[in-house]
């Protein structure tokens, strides 16, 4: 299938400064890819790049009607920026009605009066919006506001929907209603959709595929699932949050299970690396189960004997802070710390499969 | 006391009677700030509007241009539009100078600056994205800069009404340029301002109340509709009624 943008060699760079080098990003028709990364990772000019607002240093974009980024002239530009459409973290709204605001873009390009108000009306109803039609934008919570710039993007029915940390000015709930909105219309209307955000716990519901973006270089692509359970660096690892990253070395390997010893405790776990070669070990404090009586070893090839040092509550989950030789942070729920009676300085079997200790 | 309480007295007098002496002046006062005002918005805003958005060549000094003449003394105004309108001044050719086209000219010279200015600062104090957002659904580069303007348009109104309240309450370039004449015994160049100075001088007090009077009831009433119009509730109020009525015709008529 041939991408429906294709990034390639991209560079930009602003006042001698490189802020993107993306060698080669894919965005697939009708999927929403999310592109995650810290404050100033490049995201935002990226989506600028591709809204044709901003014009790249180097590289080559191919869209889906397969014209260039660099045979376009400005008339084709323009008609190929009209089916895309973009919303940022503020809702930028106009001071006109809510109505207005919806219309604001079919009214721009010229859309007949009659058809504007009939599009328009439909969105409104869609968004559950109709009650609002007539208020001020500037009087609309954030909530609100956000979902009117959502309505008036969508209204436009663009092949392509950008979304610049959409949600990062609205609190928690909010949050997660406008998120359903969001990946509703978009799968609703199949609208190919890229979505920016600073936080990947965001768009692991929504995302289709994830790319993520450190210092203007994509790390890692891929489906937020993989992605998450099998980062490809250390960097993206941290990024995800991930409590028990170790260093280690491969002893040996053999059919792709191998010996690696950390802080002189040795875990089996597969691995592609050459024995001797140093690795970065990620362990995800989920997949660690805590066991007191060592006799009920279970199947598992890593039984560790540990400490408990620190038990603190986090939500639903208690955090088990272990010392098996090297700092170890597991997760257990709440119910089963009680039964289990889990508290600082018991020695425990911290028991850890194969298959969820992950090497690179 | 008593001089005053006549003076007021006469004054009201000529204004309820329509003096026509007093009624030329003041429509002569209006047309040349209406006109001044008029073309200072034509060039104001749209130079206003460029150097609050475009960053070029030369911009710094123009900013500098623009605050400074915001401040302008009107006799220095009048001073410089005297030397260029002279018979021997570089537009000493189009015979401009004490006609109502000198002054039409010195109040554009300073109501131009106080409306970019005042453009300027308002468009900067907008949020710049609002215009990339405008772009992003689709708007041209001018359709852009008009939804910025538009979403500034308390401070354009404020913008108008500084520029026309400078000019019309002004005398020293009014007199300079255009000479606070009458020609065939009928106010030709005379204006509310230069023609009050002169009755003062004249010892005329009941003439210079009533002109008094008459340019702060104009600007009085002026600023109130500008002000009607800046809070939204002069145009947006019949427009909402008129569109609610619409509505309800519109769904009458589909049930």
């Amino acid at each position: 299938m041939t991408p429906f943008i294709k990034i390639e060699g991209l560079q930009h760079s602003y006042d001698g400064r490189r802020i993107l080098d993306v060698d080669r990003l894919e965005i697939r028709e009708g999927e929403m890819l999310a592109v995650v990364g810290p404050n100033g990772s490049g995201k935002s000019t990226l989506l600028r790049i591709i809204n044709l607002l901003e014009k790249p240093t180097n590289g080559e974009i191919t869209f889906w009607d397969g014209s260039r980024l660099s045979e376009m002239d400005r008339g084709e530009k323009k008609k190929l920026a009209l089916q895309m459409a973009m919303i940022f973290q503020e809702p930028l709204l106009f001071k006109r009605s809510v109505r207005a605001n919806i219309g604001y873009g079919l009214k721009v390009r010229g859309t007949d009066r009659d058809e504007v108000e009939k599009r328009v009306e439909v969105m409104l109803e869609r968004l559950d919006l109709a009650e609002l039609a007539d208020r001020d934008a500037m009087t609309l919570s954030g909530g609100e506001a956000q979902k009117v710039t959502l309505g008036r993007a969508m209204v436009l029915e663009p092949r392509l929907l950008l979304m610049d940390e959409p949600l990062a000015s609205l609190d928690t709930p909010t949050r997660k209603v406008l998120r359903k909105d969001i990946a509703r219309l978009v799968r609703e209307m199949g609208v190919t959709a890229v979505y920016v955000s600073h936080d990947y716990q965001e768009v692991l519901e929504i995302a289709d595929r994830l790319a993520l973006i450190f210092d203007g270089r994509v790390l890692q692509e891929g489906r937020p699932s993989e992605v998450f359970s099998h980062p490809n660096s250390e960097v993206v690892a941290q990024f995800l949050g991930a409590e028990n990253l170790l260093d280690g070395e491969v002893l040996d390997c053999r059919e792709g299970l191998a010996r690696v010893l950390v802080r002189g405790v040795e875990l089996q776990a597969p691995c592609e690396l050459p024995p001797g070669s140093a690795a970065k070990v990620l362990i995800h404090a989920e997949d660690i189960t805590i066991v007191t009586d060592s006799a009920r070893r279970s199947s598992a090839r890593n039984s560790l004997p540990a400490r408990i040092t620190n038990v603190s509550v986090m939500g639903a989950l208690d955090k088990i802070e272990l010392d098996c030789g090297f700092r170890l942070v597991a997760y257990v729920t709440l119910a089963s710390a009680r039964e289990l009676g889990l508290e600082a300085g018991m020695e425990v079997t911290a028991v850890i499969k194969a298959a969820s200790i992950h090497i690179m | 006391m008593g001089d005053i309480w006549n003076g007021l007295v006469q004054a009201l007098k000529l204004i309820v009677h329509l003096d026509p002496y007093v009624m030329k002046i003041t429509l002569f006062t209006l047309f040349v700030c209406g006109i001044a005002t008029c073309i200072g918005m034509l060039l104001g805003i749209p130079i206003g509007s460029a150097l609050a958005i475009y960053r070029f060549r030369g911009r710094k000094l123009l900013v500098t241009l623009v605050n400074a003449g915001m401040g302008l003394p009107p006799v220095v105004v009048g001073l410089f539009v005297y030397l260029f309108l002279k018979r021997r001044g570089p537009l000493g050719f189009l015979s401009w100078l004490y006609t109502p086209k000198a002054i039409i000219f010195a109040e554009i010279v300073l109501a131009m600056p106080l409306i970019a200015g005042i453009t300027m600062a308002a468009l900067q104090n907008q949020n710049p994205k609002i215009r990339m957002q405008a772009k992003s659904l689709g708007a041209g580069e001018a359709r852009s800069i008009l939804t910025l303007l538009r979403e500034t348009r308390l401070s354009l109104v404020a913008a108008v009404i500084a520029g026309f309240g400078g000019i019309i309450s002004e005398v020293g370039a009014a007199m300079m340029v255009g000479g606070n004449l009458t020609l065939n015994n009928q106010p030709y160049t005379r204006t509310l301002t230069t023609a009050t100075v002169l009755e003062v001088s004249r010892g005329d007090s009941q003439m210079a109340i009533a002109l008094g009077i008459i340019l702060l009831t104009i600007t009085v009433l002026l600023v109130w509709v500008l002000t009607l119009i800046q809070q939204g509730t002069l145009l947006s109020q019949p427009a909402r009624v008129a569109r609610t009525l619409l509505r309800g015709r519109g769904r009458e008529a589909k049930a």
